[in-house]
């Protein structure tokens, strides 16, 4: 390979890890728990992975508090932890889950919703952490 | 020899060493207001970028500068936050901080075309503290009461609890 077009793909290469894709989302009307909040512990470690292609663990033994709900589903948030999803730029994230399963991401800061391409899996047990 | 000493010298010379540590400092620090929280932002000593020194911005603010071996931080109502570092390549950082809550923001440099990126990541507390034990305060000069720190630039608290 020549001088100049190892340059090139060296530039590409870089330019390329520079510019990931921004998340996608949308504005979503939260609504806030009222009753008693209630607690899942994660039983298996699950990956997710949203469009921008940076997937993140969801550890097992992590514990999340439902804080409230959004119209695809209900919103857990890390308890004593900061999970975070990222593209471009990065997202303090909640989990939302729908009949088990995570299907995709609150983002407080921005009070948007970032769905996940498909609805994964979440093993969880409640109780208090 | 002499050339290669007097690099790393002005290397070092980069980085934060002569601050307060977090360990003094915390012990002076004031109690939050009820609606208030705090952001640390923070950045280790590691060598690699350390020329690299960028503003940090919260909500389009200039707040502090990411500093090797350096940290600061603030105080602010609750609500949502957005922040960045004044690099080339300007990646954002969005959060949210409730009342009485600690948040953490590491700063460290990427490789980028003409000069590194100066990038932010949200950290656990655990991690933090661990990592802060070590660094020495480059904030204002001395260190700011809650009541100096406030300001109108945060959007109003809606968020999750």
């Amino acid at each position: 390979m020549g001088h100049a077009r190892k340059l090139v793909y060296g530039l590409a290469l870089t330019l390329g890890l520079g510019c990931a894709a921004e998340l996608s989302r949308a504005p979503v009307a939260f609504t806030p728990i009222t009753g008693e909040p209630r607690t899942l512990r994660v039983k298996e470690t699950v990956s997710v992975t949203p469009s921008t292609g940076y997937t993140r663990n969801i550890r097992a033994g992590s514990a999340w508090r439902l804080v409230g709900s959004l119209p695809q589903g209900e919103v857990y948030r890390p308890v004593g932890e900061v999970f975070t999803v990222e593209g471009a730029n990065v997202h303090e994230a909640y989990l939302v889950v729908a009949q088990g399963s995570v299907v995709g991401f609150y983002l407080p800061g921005e009070a948007a919703f970032a769905p996940l391409p498909g609805a994964v899996p979440l093993p969880t047990e409640q109780g208090a952490p | 020899m002499k050339k290669s000493m007097a690099a790393a010298f002005a290397l070092l010379a980069g980085c934060v060493s002569g601050g307060m540590k977090h360990a003094e400092l915390k012990s002076s620090m004031q109690a939050l207001k009820s609606e208030e929280g705090r952001i640390y932002f923070y950045r280790t000593g590691s060598i690699f970028g350390v020329a690299v020194q960028a503003d940090i911005y919260l909500n389009g603010a200039v707040v502090g500068a990411s500093q090797p071996g350096g940290f600061f931080y603030v105080e602010r109502p609750a609500g949502k936050y957005e922040a960045h570092a004044s690099t080339e390549v300007s990646r954002m950082v969005t959060f949210t901080l409730d009342p009485g809550e600690t948040k953490y923001i590491r700063s460290y440099v990427s490789m980028g075309i003409l000069v590194g990126h100066v990038n932010l990541e949200l950290v656990n507390a655990d991690e933090a503290e661990k990592q802060l034990e070590s660094l020495s305060y480059t904030g204002p000069s001395p260190v700011p009461p809650a009541a100096a720190a406030k300001s109108a630039d945060a959007a109003p608290a809606a968020q999750a609890q």
